[in-house]
């Protein structure tokens, strides 16, 4: 390897300081689920990196009705909270135990598809994102922070340094579909989040994982079923905008005829879990 | 008596158990030697192409650089894993020399300090490489006008003068003009990679007597040692191979791959080589199982007799035939299957391909067969109307039956077999099918002919 | 290219390690310490043979710079491996036939203390939950799924008997 140098900042002040030094060239990595196997492969071969790991950006805390998730938190702190259920499923479904003790939930979001199993719970829950730099905070919905495949809204001197998620009570659903039961990139994910006014759906959120540059909301299928009683013409017609409006790829995991096909079935399925009726609070 | 019994009735623990449990077991990597070097290979990231060039300067500046090796510092570089058993010709080599055929097929090895900088060198090696049109596919490799892999101008490995292993029992044609039906089929298999946990690799190391001693996980131990004994044209009493600790293998570590290249290099270098694939080398690199594709053509009677099987099998060995022709005549011998057919033809081609070379794995040959015959056979079953527990009983072969390649069956058990099976998986069989036996056909009255 | 030194414990001792920037707790293993018993089988993070624990939690060591568990507690195979006899994880895959060639052994085994460790009975789910992450290409796996359910009936049973 031609690492020369390893940084490990106490604090945030401290990493942000080691950024400004380093400028871009500095590879930043939290839990190394994702950089590594480059370094280790050869494939990446960065000069200097920094690791987040001890920089104090692990907490997980509840306050009022917001969950604040720290950059890197690993997955299994994800796992073992209960504020938000959806995220619980998420993590279950990412990796393995060890790969969840190492991965951030952070990092999730800079994992470039068929990973990205959290952003997508993330998104569908309208988590927004802090960027940190000297220069001040600021905060952006995670739907604005994503614009592209393996870019994002983060500056050159900035950091992601927390997740905000709002609790809420809504039912949520969330499935993924892998080339095994565990451990596995996805064929296809979805997250599906809905508000119910008066026996009608009054706002909901559709997020795909894998069948895009990154994970994205399936806008038009969501406007389908505001009004609706999520009938079955109104999923049947939301799953089929689903299918139109995204962008499944081939890669070693699954093919784009194949994702496309699986992304009406999963959100169809994904709907009829939060029928009324079979509805279940908090799953 | 059973107090005289120790072992038999007893569990016993594996001889290598506790070392496993333990992690005491030796890999060959789990051994180190002072001095040891690292080799990492330079490989072709072209399917096919002509090499121009090889510019070591900058590689040579890495630090800890000890050594590159290419083909002239081979002594015997073009062989054949099967020369051994008179295979001929001797046509892959271990380091390439005008042109590379496989995406990943080894060009130069490098030798230095540490495995950090003998990675770092092998980026730095510039390969002038003129891109041939390359060829994928079984089918298309055999069309005139196809890219040609081998250097004897067309893509097919040659069995004694023959283009494919042949198998001739009775007259297909003639039966086919007297079938009521005629089922075909055309199965596709796909390569699979065997993925030992373990990746393939050794160590050579030099002995103060003048021989080396080479630590490996290959999983044909004499057959390397003989293979590198003539690549790198030394008496083999020179070479002490040290193995038999195989972290999986499965076929994949049956090949002459690492010994010749990284015993070179400690000769060269006169330290200890080491040189281990990668996790991306053992998948997209080592050798696979065969992809095939296999043609059936049957001709059936009214009652579900198959009285004529006519099989044309291509195997794509990819860019080197290794093991692939031995493959080939165990599938040849067994893709009438173990079923009684009196009219046969087997047509087996070993083809050249660009992709990544085939040889051994769990089945050899005979996987695929099985699978294209078992579903032809339900086709069959299908087609006539017969269940498909009956179409396989009415046409299982038994004592005395002559098989397709000249033999006669001894000690077949298709019928108890699949009489058991039932059992198992509670399926009730019809009394006709329980009272089958695989005894000869003349001595059995009940038993149904071809 | 600046070393430095890094310490950490290992089992029952402290060790220290010089090493060069990002070098792995794998590597700083195998190489520098000669405990092989942690395999290296894909560097990838995806076979899970490289599998320690890392203050009682399973962490893949290949994708683990040691600077990262400077004064951490880390647990290989031979920390928990008695002088004499075995540790009943141990004793049970053998008993259950839990391995073939081996390779695979030292990661599920530190997965396997790991999750008897926080969950001394596990349900069935638990138990292929917990070993998802590792590969075996030679058991089918449900020998080993059994040897830890014989671990946890043993464990459980009779806390005394650590060695046979």
């Amino acid at each position: 390897m031609t690492v020369k140098a390893y940084r490990l900042p106490r604090s945030l002040p401290e990493a942000l300081g080691l950024l400004e030094e380093h400028g871009p060239e500095l590879l930043v990595m939290a839990g190394g689920t994702v950089a590594m196997p480059l370094i280790n492969e050869g494939i990446s071969l960065p000069e200097a990196v920094m690791g987040l790991r001890l920089a104090g950006l692990d907490g997980l805390e509840r306050t009022g009705d917001r969950l604040r998730i720290g950059a890197t938190a690993t997955l299994t702190q994800l796992l073992n909270q209960d504020a938000v259920p959806m995220l619980r499923e998420a993590a279950r479904n990412t990796a393995s135990w060890s790969i969840r003790n190492m991965g951030t939930v952070g990092g999730n979001l800079f994992t470039p598809p068929p990973g990205g199993d959290v952003a997508v719970a993330l998104l569908a829950l309208d988590a927004s994102v802090t960027l940190a730099s000297t220069r001040g905070d600021r905060v952006l919905p995670l739907a604005d922070f994503l614009t592209g495949f393996m870019r994002n809204e983060l500056a050159e001197d900035e950091l992601l340094v927390e997740i905000g998620v709002p609790i809420r009570s809504e039912a949520t659903a969330y499935l993924k579909l892998g080339r095994k039961h565990a451990n596995t990139p996805a064929v296809v994910t979805v997250a599906v989040r809905l508000e119910w006014r008066r026996e009608r759906v009054a706002d909901a959120r559709i997020a795909l994982g894998a069948v895009g540059p990154h994970a994205i909301r399936a806008r038009e299928a969501e406007a389908l079923l505001i009004g609706t009683t999520l009938e079955a013409e109104a999923i049947a017609a939301a799953a089929d905008a689903a299918t139109q409006g995204c962008e499944p790829f081939t890669d070693g995991i699954s093919t784009e005829w194949y994702r496309r096909r699986m992304v009406g079935l999963f959100v169809r399925r994904a709907l009829e879990q939060l029928t009324p009726g079979t509805r279940e609070g908090g799953r | 008596m059973s107090s005289d019994l120790h072992v038999v009735g007893q569990s016993v623990d594996r001889s290598d158990g506790i070392g496993h449990v333990t992690g005491r077991t030796r890999y060959f990597a789990d051994r180190s030697f002072p001095g040891m070097l690292h080799l990492k290979m330079v490989r072709s990231p072209l399917h096919h192409a002509r090499i121009t060039g090889i510019d070591l300067a900058d590689a040579e500046r890495v630090p800890g650089f000890v050594r590159a090796l290419t083909s002239r510092d081979v002594p015997h570089n073009l062989y054949t894993i099967l020369g051994l058993i008179g295979v001929e010709p001797e046509e892959e080599y271990v380091l390439a020399e005008d042109r590379v055929r496989f995406k990943g097929e080894a060009i130069v090895a490098v030798v230095a300090e540490s495995e950090a900088a003998a990675l770092e060198a092998v980026s730095k090696v510039r390969l002038d490489l003129e891109e041939l049109p390359a060829v994928f596919d079984v089918e298309e490799a055999l069309r005139p006008g196809a890219p040609i892999v081998t250097s004897w101008g067309n893509n097919t490995f040659m069995y004694e003068g023959h283009p494919c292993r042949r198998v001739r029992l009775g007259d297909v044609e003639a039966a086919f003009g007297r079938a009521d039906h005629i089922v075909e089929g055309v199965y596709n298999t796909s390569p699979i990679e065997q993925a030992p946990v373990e990746t393939t690799g050794c160590i050579a190391v030099p002995e103060a007597n003048g021989r080396y001693t080479v630590y490996t996980n290959t999983q044909a131990l004499y057959f390397s040692l003989d293979n590198t004994a003539i690549i790198l044209q030394v008496p083999g009493k020179q070479l002490r191979f040290v193995g038999g600790t195989v972290g999986g293998g499965f076929g994949g570590k049956v090949d002459v791959i690492v010994e010749p290249i990284a015993t070179l290099a400690a000769m060269k270098t006169n330290r200890p080589v080491r040189y281990a694939y990668s996790r991306s080398e053992e998948m997209q690199v080592s050798s696979t199982r065969s992809a095939w594709r296999i043609y059936v053509k049957d001709g059936v009677s009214r009652d579900g007799h198959i009285i004529a099987r006519k099989v044309t099998s291509y195997a794509d060995s990819g860019a080197y035939s290794r093991q692939t022709p031995y493959a080939l005549t165990k599938h040849a011998a067994n893709a009438a299957g173990p079923y009684a057919i009196p009219n046969v033809s087997i047509d087996a081609y070993c083809v050249y391909t660009n992709r990544q070379p085939s040889s051994a794995m769990r089945g050899f040959g005979v996987t695929m067969a099985s699978f294209a015959l078992e579903v032809q056979m339900d086709k069959i079953a299908e087609r006539v109307g017969v269940d498909p527990w009956t179409i396989r009983f009415i046409n299982a072969y038994r004592n005395g039956d002559m098989k397709p390649h000249r033999k006669r069956a001894e000690d077949a058990t298709l019928i108890e077999t699949m009489q058991a099976a039932a059992v198992l998986v509670g399926h009730e069989l019809p009394d006709d099918l329980i009272a089958m036996t695989s005894s000869p056909r003349d001595a059995s009255p009940s038993g149904g002919g071809a | 290219m600046a070393s430095t030194i890094i310490s950490f414990e290992l089992g029952d001792r402290e060790v220290e390690v010089m090493v060069r920037p990002m070098t792995t707790l794998q590597a700083v293993l195998r190489n520098q310490l000669g405990l092989t018993a942690t395999k290296d089988g894909c560097r990838q993070g995806g076979c899970g043979s490289c599998t320690v624990l890392v203050n009682g939690e399973p962490m893949l060591s290949c994708l683990l710079p040691v600077e990262d568990v400077a004064g951490k507690r880390v647990t290989t195979l031979e920390s928990i491996t008695p002088a004499e006899g075995l540790h009943p994880i141990q004793r049970a895959f053998l008993d259950a036939h839990a391995l073939q060639c081996g390779y695979c052994t030292p990661g599920m085994v530190m997965v396997s203390k790991a999750l008897l460790d926080h969950d001394p009975a596990p349900s069935d789910d638990s138990i292929l939950q917990a070993l998802t992450g590792n590969i075996c290409r030679c058991t089918g796996y449900r020998p080993i799924v059994e040897a830890v359910r014989r671990a946890a009936g043993a464990m459980s049973g009779s806390a005394g008997e650590q060695a046979r």
